[in-house]
């Protein structure tokens, strides 16, 4: 089985974001990108599979950080990594990516695609239908356990009120991986040194597989509406200000 | 039959099962690693003479080092006894006589058997008297064995001069035995045949110890000295690195250790003056350092030892240690328990068996190069509220590189002493940088957690930075960063001057360079930092400081080196509370409590996060303030940015 998962670099939230001048986009320039969460399970559900019944493992990442995220993934287990050359520097947009990564998928002749079930900038999680629609093999997003059942594979799928939903897909398959059977787990200083050597390929931006069909017009950062307070950055003033608040609003007794 | 063959026989049949029963350990030490402490001779037998000669450690607790030193003396005199023992049967004609064995050396054994049964009860009255919580863990039926050996041999030469004086010998030379031989009289004991049971007895006691000794903790009577011999001389602030012929960083079999590390393991006394400093063993956590010594040493003859990381020594257990070095220093054989726990750890990261706290810290410092997980770029964040700018000595020379450390950075709650540090550092006139975002977390704590390829990368990235820029000094904020740049990282060439923020200000303070206005005398005491103190003697400037400024110091009972850690290094502030019973840090603020006086006093931005957080947990924050050295300083005329007053009365910043 050869399984492809995809790793998509976004904004560090931890930093402070701030957007271009035309309003429509994040000033990427000074930003720290990070491996989106929802991939980092990908990843982890695709190592667990290649463990528990042999798989090739083909990592690919797009956005800046690269080089260092797919390092990662072969110091936890990946096979193979490559790079796919993302189009301008802007925002990932599935419905532009979705065409690169079927274009590997069937290049590197997968079985089965694992990306995260969503990131900061795909909320609503259209890459595994986009990618899904292309390849014409089935989908399902927000798995919380896979499992290989003969061969078919299983994807236990968490619904609410503590429900889970077990399903049986034939492969090939694209999956939205929500979380991994297991936390992903920690790949150690000395690893990584060793996975640096590894050589990562490359793989080019192919044109996007369906039309555009909506702009962004604006984007807003958070905080400027104009109902809540700021409450500042030094914790003490925080503290004595939120204590203060809740009193007032009746949350607590001071 | 005459005695001689058959002592023979005996005493060969002894020397046979010892070794017999040593085996297990020569082949273990044989074919143990290799490990390079044949160097400085010199040094190395100045050592030992000092630990064993003028029992230094031992000396601490002083009815132990007084009852051993009595029983350790006694055993030396009371050797020419044995000597005279065998080697007057074994050689017909040997005799201790012409040199003294009847005059002069049949008087010091005559004293040195009632001092020998003088430490032997105060030794009893200590363990089943006083019980010290040390001991619990130990062997203690070793402590017995030995008891009633000693009382045997002791009394049995004493009942064998005896009877030999009632038979006639010479007694002028022998008070006690003469005194014995009255006894013997007024019971009209038959002579020969008394004087040839005790000389038996005698026999057989000491090769019964002699048997005994290579399976009990009496192995240190001869592994002692060895042991302090070939002890660590490096400084003790560098880790070891990992061994270039080991496959993976960590250790996952005890045939991994070194010899040093094996004979550590086997040397051991079972004292547990380790474990009665240890903060985790006291804060409840499942780590006494004794118990992780013997354990070792159990399984090294245990064939069906579980593994040993995980098995044999518990996950829990490594992680309990706060890499304080307070067992080191208190072990009087010079065990090194901290390469062994690194050792391991280091078997755990590789593994990925961290707890998810861990996790997350070892990851952010992966990702961002601090363990908090914020951006480079806000780690100069703190200077944006000086009212003056900072060099950046990546871009100009500076005299002093100030390395500022994470928490120093990133902490709200340290930010404050990181700019008084700077205004005091200003006010002086020193021309100092910073590095601004191509600082990294130092390393020292993930070194210690076991995570080496980490700790590597961001030494390397530290040292290319450091090198990058024209400095004559480097000075630290965080004690840990102290211990890194100053030991470890001597490992890739690093080898720089480096100071503890104490020691600089202490050098500005006695080069008149500060006005300081000095506070009104008020009682405070300090907290050595154990990266400071311990591991790089950093004891005096803090407490000149503290002087310097106007305060008078009143140390805790438990300070210098003696200090008591915090509980949050060697990666324990990555590591969650689970099974602690009484925080380390809390535990020192009640000693603290004891002793009445306004302020704890700090010289680590851990140090002021841990001691904060633990007054605020008890409930004392107004009774004992947390400060650090560097906000008790105020000074005549302060610096352009204000807002730090004097701290009087435990009042900080007004
Ligand atoms: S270093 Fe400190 S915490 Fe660790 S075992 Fe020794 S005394 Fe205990
Ligand atoms: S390790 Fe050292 S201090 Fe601890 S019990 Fe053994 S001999 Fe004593």
């Amino acid at each position: 089985m050869k399984i492809l998962v995809v790793l998509r670099m976004i904004p560090d939230s931890a930093g402070e974001l701030e957007l271009t001048s035309d309003g429509r986009g994040i000033d990427r320039e000074w930003l720290d990108f990070q491996l989106n969460d929802f991939d980092d399970h990908a990843l982890e559900e695709a190592i667990l599979l290649k463990e528990a019944v042999g798989a090739t493992v083909v990592a690919v990442a797009i956005g800046e950080g690269s080089n260092r995220v797919l390092q990662m993934a072969v110091a936890r287990g990946a096979d193979e990594a490559v790079a796919l050359e993302a189009e301008g520097d802007g925002i990932i947009e599935s419905r532009a990516i979705a065409s690169s990564i079927v274009a590997l998928a069937r290049s590197k002749a997968a079985d089965l695609v694992l990306c995260g079930v969503q990131s900061t900038e795909d909320l609503f999680g259209q890459l595994v239908p986009y990618a899904g629609t292309l390849l014409g093999w089935p989908h399902v997003s927000g798995s919380s356990r896979l499992g290989i059942e003969g061969s078919a594979l299983r994807v236990t799928q968490e619904r609410g009120g503590g429900i889970a939903a077990t399903y049986e897909i034939a492969l090939p398959a694209v999956i939205g991986v929500q979380t991994a059977s297991k936390a992903p787990r920690y790949v150690s200083g000395s690893k990584l040194r060793e996975a640096s050597k590894t050589a990562i390929g490359k793989a080019p931006s192919e044109p996007a597989g369906f039309e555009r069909s909506a702009e962004i017009v604006a984007l807003r950062l958070p905080g400027q509406r104009g109902t809540g307070e700021n409450l500042g950055d030094n914790p003490e003033n925080v503290a004595e200000r939120l204590a203060s608040i809740l009193a007032a609003k009746g949350f607590a007794g001071v | 039959m005459s005695e001689t063959p058959i002592l023979w026989i005996v005493t060969l049949a002894a020397i046979a099962l010892t070794l017999w029963r040593s085996r297990r350990y020569i082949v273990a030490l044989a074919q143990a690693p290799g490990a390079s402490r044949f160097d400085q001779p010199w040094r190395r037998l100045e050592g030992v003479a000092v630990a064993i000669g003028l029992h230094r450690k031992m000396l601490r607790k002083p009815l132990s080092g007084i009852l051993h030193a009595l029983i350790f003396i006694s055993f030396f005199v009371l050797f020419t006894v044995t000597i005279e023992a065998f080697g007057s049967r074994l050689f017909p004609g040997f005799s201790l006589a012409p040199i003294g064995g009847d005059s002069w050396i049949a008087l010091l054994q005559d004293l040195f058997a009632v001092l020998m049964l003088l430490g032997l009860g105060l030794a009893v009255y200590q363990r089943y008297v006083l019980k010290p919580a040390r001991f619990s863990g130990s062997s203690g039926s070793d402590a017995a064995i030995i008891y009633v050996l000693i009382l045997l041999i002791v009394s049995s030469l004493l009942i064998e001069a005896g009877a030999r004086i009632v038979g006639g010998a010479d007694g002028s030379w022998r008070p006690v035995a003469s005194l014995v031989a009255d006894l013997l009289r007024a019971f009209s004991v038959p002579t020969h045949p008394t004087e040839r049971i005790a000389y038996w007895i005698h026999i057989g006691a000491i090769l019964a110890f002699l048997v005994y000794i290579p399976g009990s903790k009496h192995r240190h009577m001869f592994l002692a000295a060895p042991n302090i011999y070939f002890r660590n001389l490096e400084p003790v602030g560098m880790a070891p690195a990992v061994p270039s012929e080991r496959g993976s960083p960590g250790v996952t079999s005890l045939a991994q250790f070194d010899w040093k590390q094996t004979l550590d393991l086997l040397s051991c006394t079972e004292c547990g003056r380790c474990q009665a400093v240890c903060p985790a063993y006291a804060s409840g956590l499942p780590l006494s350092p004794k118990m992780l010594i013997t354990d070792l040493r159990d399984a090294l003859t245990n064939d069906a030892a579980a593994p040993l990381v995980g098995g044999v020594i518990a996950e829990e257990t490594l992680w309990a240690c706060t890499t304080c070095r307070a067992c080191m220093e208190a072990c009087p054989v010079e065990i090194e328990h901290l390469p062994k726990i690194i050792d391991m750890r280091r078997h755990l990261v590789d593994e990925g068996h961290v707890s998810p706290m861990l996790q997350d810290a070892l990851s952010n410092l992966t990702r961002l190069g601090n363990s908090m997980g914020k951006p480079s770029k806000m780690r100069a964040r703190w200077t944006k509220e000086l009212g003056f700018p900072v060099k950046d000595a990546r871009s100009e020379p500076v005299d002093v590189l100030w390395f500022v450390g994470d928490y120093a950075s990133y902490d709200p709650r340290v930010q404050d002493v990181t700019r008084k540090v700077a205004e005091l550092f200003t006010s002086a006139g020193v021309d100092f940088g910073i590095l601004f975002d191509a600082e990294r977390n130092s390393g020292n704590d993930v070194r210690r957690v076991g995570e080496e390829g980490l700790f590597e990368t961001l030494a390397q990235s530290n040292i290319d930075a450091i090198r990058a820029c024209s400095f004559n000094r480097i000075v630290t904020t965080d004690p840990h960063s102290l211990n890194a740049l100053k030991n470890d990282y001597r490992h890739f060439g690093g080898e720089f001057e480096v100071l503890h923020y104490t020691a600089l200000l202490a050098e500005l303070v006695a080069a008149g360079r500060l006005d300081i206005a000095p506070a009104g005398g008020a009682l405070v005491t300090y907290h050595d930092p154990c990266y400071l103190g311990r591991y790089n003697g950093g004891f005096d400037a803090p407490r000149d400081l503290i002087r310097a400024a106007g305060y008078t110091l009143h140390d805790m009972p438990r300070c210098r080196e003696n200090s008591f850690c915090c509980g949050a290094g060697g990666g324990r502030i990555w590591q969650g509370d689970d099974g602690v019973k009484e925080r380390p840090s809390e535990n020192r603020i009640r000693e603290a409590l004891g002793l009445g006086v306004g302020m704890f006093v700090v010289a680590c931005p851990k140090d002021k996060v841990m001691y904060t957080a633990a007054t605020d947990a008890l409930g004392v924050a107004g009774q004992l303030k947390v400060v650090d050295v560097a906000e008790l300083i105020s000074l005549r005329e302060a610096p352009a940015a204000e807002g730090y007053d004097r701290v009087d009365g435990g009042a900080i910043n007004g």
